[in-house]
């Protein structure tokens, strides 16, 4: 303290203009006058410029505290762009899908994939939506990407959509290009075959397959996919046409059930004729 | 009677001389500061504690008394600045020879300068005038008149103490 005292005294002089300027300075800045206001703008401009100037110089007082603050920004931040590239992806699909149900004067029923089976010989997807959204039997499975498959049970509130990987699954198909037609099954494997295609037809690797006229269930011009390869065996009378379907099973999240019931004397009449 | 009361009292009477009968003597606008010259003259007889404090009182009293055209404060910062450069001129061994020779001429000379420049500059802030002119036009004339003013206490003291 007394250390303190002999400071003051030895510096007392500029204590005290301190002072006195400090006194003049406050009175000076209760005014209200022009001229008060011009030197306070003056006065944020230099404080400004110069702040701008000594910006290099780090605060190394600061630095921990803004680190550590950083840190939670940082933290908070990554968890934002997570969720924030989940709604990217997300909302392109629903997009897409926004996209084929604008594209299609068909009515859609938007659905939830809540189960799945790819590994059997009877796949299937399970859906949250069932006859209280009006889903019915034999109903479409679409996506923006082509044909999933058809509903084959349903309940009030969930139905079972039996997918082209399905051994059951059967679909009247055509080649878009040349309009060869064929009877789409699947024998296993990820690709599905275009049967009763005779050998002298035209077909070629990326033709596009998509459902034909001829399908009692599905509407036409429904994208199938791409002709992967053709062969033929040997002493047969059709060729072997290999078609990679254009939907991924593997990332099916959302569907669209087509609202389109089939005409039932229609598919009364083709099953009698197919027994 | 205590010199300070002295000081006081003379400090009240060229404040009420400064603020009525001053303005008789104006060239344009530009008139003598008495009050400065007092204040150089405080800070070679008493030093720079002193004269800064009496800088100060002085200042705020013309404020208060003027209002300085909305500038309170102005005339005590200012005046406070003053004293305390005047302080520098302070030699306690030779007082009458620098309030009596050209040394309180420069004395007076170099505080008015510092203290109108300064002065002026805030107090014709926001106006056109640039700062050159600003200079030149009020804190030079006033400086040269309040130097050419600071003769006549330079001549008496000279020739009643040095003579």
């Amino acid at each position: 303290m007394r250390r303190l005292f002999d400071i003051l005294g030895l510096f007392k002089e500029y204590f005290l203009l301190a002072l006195f300027i400090l006194i003049s300075l406050l009175l000076l800045s209760s005014n209200d006058t022009s001229q008060i206001r011009s030197i306070r703008s003056l006065t944020v401009a230099s404080v400004g410029y110069l702040q701008d100037i000594l910006g290099f110089i780090p605060n190394y007082f600061a630095l921990k505290q803004e680190n550590r603050v950083l840190r939670e920004v940082n933290l908070t931040q990554a968890e934002e762009l997570s969720r924030l590239r989940d709604a990217v992806i997300e909302n392109g699909q629903l997009r897409r899908l926004l996209g084929l149900k604008e594209q299609l004067p068909l009515q859609y029923q938007a659905a939830n994939v809540v189960g799945k089976t790819l590994h059997l010989l009877r796949n299937s997807i399970t859906l949250d939506v069932g006859e209280r959204e009006g889903i019915r039997l034999d109903m479409p499975v679409v996506t923006d990407a082509g044909l999933v498959g058809k509903i084959v049970s349903t309940s009030d509130h969930y139905s079972l959509g039996q997918i082209l990987l399905n051994r059951d699954f059967r679909a009247s198909a055509k080649v878009q290009r040349s309009r060869v037609d064929g009877i789409l099954v699947w024998e296993g494997g990820q690709t599905v075959q275009l049967k009763n295609v005779a050998k002298t037809l035209d077909v070629r690797p990326g033709d596009l397959v998509v459902t034909s006229e001829y399908s009692s269930i599905f509407p036409p011009g429904i994208k199938i996919g791409l002709v992967k390869n053709t062969s033929q065996a040997p002493g047969a009378l059709f060729q072997i046409v290999e078609i990679t379907p254009s939907v991924d099973f593997t990332k099916l999240e959302t569907v669209f059930v087509v609202m389109h019931v089939p005409d039932s004397s229609r598919v009364t009449i083709s099953r009698r004729a197919a027994h | 009677m205590p010199r300070i009361v002295t000081y006081t009292l003379f400090s009240l009477l060229l404040i009420l001389l400064s603020t009525t009968l001053l303005r008789f003597l104006a060239i344009g606008d530009i008139v003598p500061d008495v009050l400065l010259i007092w204040i150089v003259y405080i800070a070679i007889r008493e030093g720079q504690i002193a004269a800064t404090t009496a800088g100060f009182l002085i200042g705020l009293t013309i404020d208060l008394l003027s209002g300085a055209e909305g500038m309170v404060g102005l005339a005590a910062l200012t005046k406070s600045i003053a004293g305390f450069l005047a302080g520098y001129f302070y030699n306690e061994n030779k007082t009458l020879q620098t309030l009596g020779g050209y040394q309180f001429l420069v004395a007076v000379g170099v505080v008015s300068l510092v203290h109108n420049v300064l002065y002026f500059l805030i107090f014709l802030q926001g106006t056109d005038l640039s700062w050159w002119k600003i200079i030149v036009s009020y804190g030079l004339t006033t400086t040269l008149f309040s130097t050419a003013a600071a003769l006549l206490p330079m001549f008496v003291i000279a020739r009643k103490y040095l003579t």
